[in-house]
Formats: C-alpha cells, structure tokens, sequence
C-alpha cells in the first residue's frame, strides 16, 4: 500500500481521551486540524493513514504500541512524520522511535511550542 | 386407706354362724356345769350369776342373736334344772334379769362396736396420714438432694466463669449473701465471714474508690441498677480487673429492700481483648507493608497514570494561552481551555490522594463503601501496568449491587493483590492476555468478585498452599499477598478461593457480606427492575 498525502490533517493516536482531546484543542488553537484515534489499531482500521500530514502516537498503549505502528507503517511504504509522546521515554526508546524515522520525541509533559513547532515542520514537509 | 366397715377385734364377725351360736349353747353349758358343780359340793347356787356370765361372753364375742340365745338357753336351763317348784312370779323375775341384761349388753355391744369403728377411723386416718408424712419427709429429701445438688453445680459454675453473686441491704448496709466465688474474685477469706463493705471499697484501686462510690449512690438514690469496671488490689499484690453489677430489690410499697448483682473477674478477658488488639495492628502493619511494597513495584505505572491527566491539564493550560496571546483574544475559547486545565489537574490530584489513602497507615476503617467504584478505581491505576503488558481489561460490574460496610483500602488492596498476581502469570505467555473482573450478588446475602485471567494458571501439586504465608513462585516475591488478601477477606467476614480456568488461567474469587438493611434495598431494587421490565 502507498500513502499519499491529501491534505494537513494531523492524526492522534493516544489511549487517554483526556491527552487526545486537550491535543486536538492545543492544534486547533495553533491552526491545526486533527483527528484522534484511541488506538493504533483504529487509526490502520480507518484508513487516514492515507490522508494523515503528520501522526501524534503514544507509545506505550494496550495492544499495539507506538513503536509497533511506526513499524507497520514503515512496512507499508507509509511515510508518516511522526511525533511521539510518552510518558515512559528512556534513551533506548528514543533511539529506536528515531531511527525508525520519528521526528520528534517529546516526554509528557510536554512543552507546547516544541510540539506545535514540529507539526509545523512535519506538515511543511 | 379409709375405714371400709370391716371391724379388726380379737374375735367375731370373722367368725361362722356355727361357730357364734355355738359359743351361745357352749357358754350356757358351762355355766350349767359349774353351776352343776357347786350345787354337788352343797356350794350357795350361782347358776344365775353364770349364766350371766355366759350371755355376756355370748354377746360380746358373738355377737346380739347368738347373745339373745344365750340369754333364752339360760332361762330355759334354769327354770328346767335349778329350782323347776318356784313361782311363775319368780320365775319371770328371773326372766326379766336376763331380758334387761341382755338389752343392756347389746347396748353396751353396741357401744363398743361403734367405738371399735371410730378408733379403726382414726386408726386409718393416721396411717393416711403417716403414709402422707413418709411421703412428704421422701420428697423434702429429694428437694434437698435437688438443691444440694443444684447448688454445687451452681457453686462450679460460678468458680469456671469467675463469676460470684452477692446480695445486700442497701449501703452503708450489710452484707447478707456472698458467694464462695466472691470472696476468691475480691481476695478474702471465707472463714473471716462477710467482709464490710468498707473493706470492699478499701480493696479496690485507690483510682477507682471514688467513682465506685458515686456509681454506688447515685443508683441507690434512684433505686436503678448499675454497673462497674474497676480494679482490686489483693493482698499478695496482684492486681485484678472485674466487673460487678447490681440491681435493685422493691417491696410491695416500692421500698428498697436490697441489692442483689454479680461480680466478674474479666482479668483473663481483658488480656485477651489487649492479645487481639495487638494482633489487630500487627495484621494492619503487616497488610500495610504489603502495600507499600506493591505500591512501590508500581511506581512507574504510577508515575504513569499521574502524568496522563497533568499532561493534559499543561495542554489545557498551554491551549488557554495560545487562545489569549491571538491578534484578537478568544475569551470563551481561552475559558473553555482553562476550565478543562483544572479538570485534569483535579484529576491527577485525585490520583494522588487514592495513591495516598492505599499508602496510609491506620486502623481499619469500614464504611459504606461501592464495591464498583473500588474496583473501578484500582483498574484505571493500574492501567498503565496493563497497558504494558498489552493485557486487555474487561470489567462485568451489577449495576444493582449494594453498597457493603468495608474498610475501601483493604478491599482495594485485595482487588490490587489480585490483579497484580494475574497480570504476572500472563507477562511471559504468548497467547491472548485478557484480565476479567466480575461482581455480582450471590444468594447467600453476599457480594461475589472474580478477577480471571488467561495467564499460567495455578502451580501444579501446590494449590493448596497458594494462600500459605511466605509461598510464592516469584522470583522475588515475598509470598504475602495472597495470605494478606485472605486474611482480609475473612476479617469482613467474607471467603477468598481460588480455581483453574478452562482451558489455561486461573479465576480468584472472594465474598463479602452484605448488611442486612441493604439486602432489603438490594431485593427491592430487583423486584422494580423485575417490574419495569
């Protein structure tokens, strides 16, 4: 499968509704438009890996992780910039979401303008 | 034995008719004889006189008709043998004698007879009456006996439940009864009798004298009954905790008449009161160690859950800026940002504080507690930890189910112990993880929770020790957690067991009671829903 980048929809991928809705909030407020997905599995199930500009994952969730998805779309020539957040970095990880191609590696809490600022970059891509 | 009619004398109505009219003809005949007799030996004639004699015989051994013929003999013998040439005149004399004799002896027969039945009477009488006597002095023994009897068992009991009884006449009366047991619980010797009641109030602890006393008084006055706890100091030393209580005795014109009462020696019961006591808080320690230690195995999946709900409040907060800082602020939406910053911040507070309350030390508190909610809680902080292992959580919690009298933080502990035990027997396999927790209301006026999970199921040929303390088949486990978990349980008065899955895993379930006033609402609940439907 290829993914083709329609438009600047930014997906968000996290098990917590509260960290999903107050991200999408912090991306509209910078102009962002986004979708949010409480899972990796429903994020592949709806197919906005397609339209996704740039993808806001989770690492550690039930089922498949942050990591396992980055994987995923990897494997599908799916070139998402993807920002991941977590409350559980640790170097190893880091290094892994980055050499698999991540953009950024944000811990939670995480600093608003850092992240708005690497959307910002992702969609400019 | 009442008198029947039949005369007991030395001889008569016993006698046959032959024999009684025989006496009459033998009688006549040996008057006749002596008479005989002496009129051959030229002797003053006496036959009269004889005769006589025989109708008297006659009539009182044989009676009036044996009597009446005696008397008719007698004068045909002797006007036939002893002077046959007197007068007619004479002769009716002689007649009239017998006749009047032999009316006199019936009377006096009859006399007799009637004072032979009235002694037989009263004979009979006073063999009722000893007989009744006997009877009485045989069952008086027995009641005796009976209370004697009685009595030891009493005196027994008294001394294995150190408890004695006493009665006395109202203070500063005296002592009118006193127990063996009491004179054992208070320290004195029997053979110095009553003790005053000074003495009594002398020997208890000085601390506890005045506030007796006032007890004392005070339900005197108002003629009620009291109760005390106090001290005494016996004359060894020792001292000895008791109890005493007492209650009023009234008189028909509702005059106190006495006290009677009790006194304990609860010395063995307090120390076993202050055994369990310390047994309690070494329960609790030892349940709050536990805690600690679980609590500190998760302080990642903690810090985890803590972070989900601040990192949202800092978004909120970061979202409230941006919304403030535009070319043209947008207040609502600025507020709305803010307003969610809050909710998220209170949210990770309150992670907080159930992190703090699991953590707390204390005595065990049981309230009303939603079992629910309990449960509800624990799976949303551990969470992380299930998230982790990639363990999906699946909650089937009766909505209807009552709420119970429950310390929370134990049955959160339990809930915890249980949870964290499945998620390890599932970390290292390969298949579906999947954790099941359950409530629902049995029938036995009990709440029943399964926590069930997917993972390695029991340890073969150890089932049974899986509640022993110390057992454990971690690594680096402890092996409290179970064995804290049924004690718990039990302590609620509920049951903690475990069983195999089918066909891999393993389920723990445990019970608690529910009160009774909330069995009725819990039974009513499901008789309207039963309705509504």
């Amino acid at each position: 499968m290829t993914c083709q980048k329609e438009g600047k929809l930014v997906a968000i991928v996290d098990d917590d509704d509260s960290v999903r809705g107050t991200l999408q909030e912090l991306l509209r407020s910078a102009g962002f438009s986004s979708r949010t997905f409480e899972s990796a599995e429903d994020f592949l199930g709806s197919g906005h890996q397609q339209s996704a500009a740039c993808l806001i994952t989770d690492i550690r969730m039930p089922g498949m992780s942050g990591l396992e998805l980055q994987a995923r779309l990897n494997a599908e020539h799916c070139r998402i910039p993807t920002i991941f957040i977590t409350a559980h970095g640790d170097e190893e990880m880091r290094f892994q979401a980055l050499r698999g191609g991540a953009v950024e590696f944000l811990p939670k809490p995480f600093d608003d303008e850092v992240l708005v600022e690497s959307v910002r970059a992702a969609l400019e891509r | 034995m009442g008198f029947t009619g039949n005369i007991k004398w030395t001889a008569g109505p016993t006698w046959s008719a032959t024999l009684r009219y025989g006496l009459a003809v033998a009688s006549v005949a040996a008057a006749l004889g002596l008479a005989s007799a002496l009129m051959h030996f030229h002797a003053p004639q006496t036959f009269g006189v004889f005769a006589l004699c025989a109708i008297a015989v006659t009539f009182w051994y044989s009676g009036a008709k044996p009597g009446i013929l005696a008397a008719l003999l007698s004068s045909v013998v002797r006007d036939l043998l002893f002077d046959p040439r007197t007068s007619t005149e004479s002769r009716l004399l002689f007649d009239l004698v017998f006749l009047v004799f032999a009316l006199l002896m019936m009377q006096a027969v009859r006399g007799r007879n009637q004072l032979e039945l009235k002694v037989a009477e009263r004979t009979a009488e006073l063999t009722r009456l000893n007989d009744d006597l006997k009877r009485e002095i045989a069952e008086h023994n027995r009641v005796e006996a009976d209370l004697r009897l009685s009595q030891a068992y009493l005196a027994e009991a008294q001394r294995l439940s150190h408890t004695g009884s006493w009665a006395w006449s109202p203070p500063p009366g005296d002592i009118r009864y006193w127990s063996e047991e009491c004179y054992r619980v208070q320290g004195f010797d029997p053979k110095e009798g009553h003790p005053r009641f000074e003495s009594l109030i002398q020997r208890m602890h000085p601390d506890d004298q005045a506030r007796v006393v006032e007890v004392i008084e005070r339900a005197v006055r108002k003629k009620e009954d009291f109760k005390f706890d106090y001290r005494i100091i016996h004359p060894d030393g020792e001292i000895r905790f008791a109890q005493s209580l007492g209650h009023p005795v009234l008189g028909p014109s509702g005059d106190l008449v006495e006290y009677v009462g009790t006194i304990i020696d609860v010395t063995e019961r307090r120390q076993a009161e202050e055994e369990r006591e310390r047994l309690r808080e070494a329960q609790a320690d030892l349940a709050h160690a536990s805690r600690m230690t679980t609590m500190g195995e998760l302080t990642a999946s903690l810090a985890h859950e803590v972070n989900q709900p601040i990192t949202a409040a800092v978004n909120g907060a970061s979202t409230c800026v941006r919304w403030l800082t535009r070319d043209e602020p947008d207040l609502a939406e600025a507020r709305e940002a803010a307003a969610g910053a809050i909710r998220n911040a209170k949210r990770a507070a309150d992670i907080i504080n159930r992190i703090r309350s699991i953590l707390k030390k204390g005595e065990s508190k049981r309230q009303l507690a939603d079992v629910n909610e309990l449960i509800r809680e624990m799976i949303a902080l551990l969470r992380s930890e299930t998230n982790r292992y990639s363990i999906s959580v699946r909650a089937e919690l009766d909505a209807n189910l009552p709420k119970i009298m429950a310390d929370p933080v134990q049955v959160q502990q339990v809930v915890m112990n249980l949870i964290m035990n499945s998620i390890d027997a599932m970390k290292e396999i390969d298949q579906t993880r999947e954790l099941a927790i359950r409530s629902r209301l049995a029938e036995d006026r009990h709440l029943i929770i399964s926590i069930s999970d997917t993972g390695e199921g029991l340890p073969q040929q150890q089932k049974d020790k899986i509640f022993d303390a110390f057992f454990t088949t971690k690594p680096h486990g402890i092996g409290m957690g179970l064995r804290i978990s049924r004690s718990i349980v039990e302590s609620h008065g509920g049951r903690l067991w475990a069983a195999e899955n089918s066909p891999h895993g393993a389920s723990f379930f445990f019970t608690l009671p529910i009160p009774v006033e909330t069995q009725d609402n819990a039974a009513e609940k499901r008789s309207d829903a039963h309705t509504n439907v």
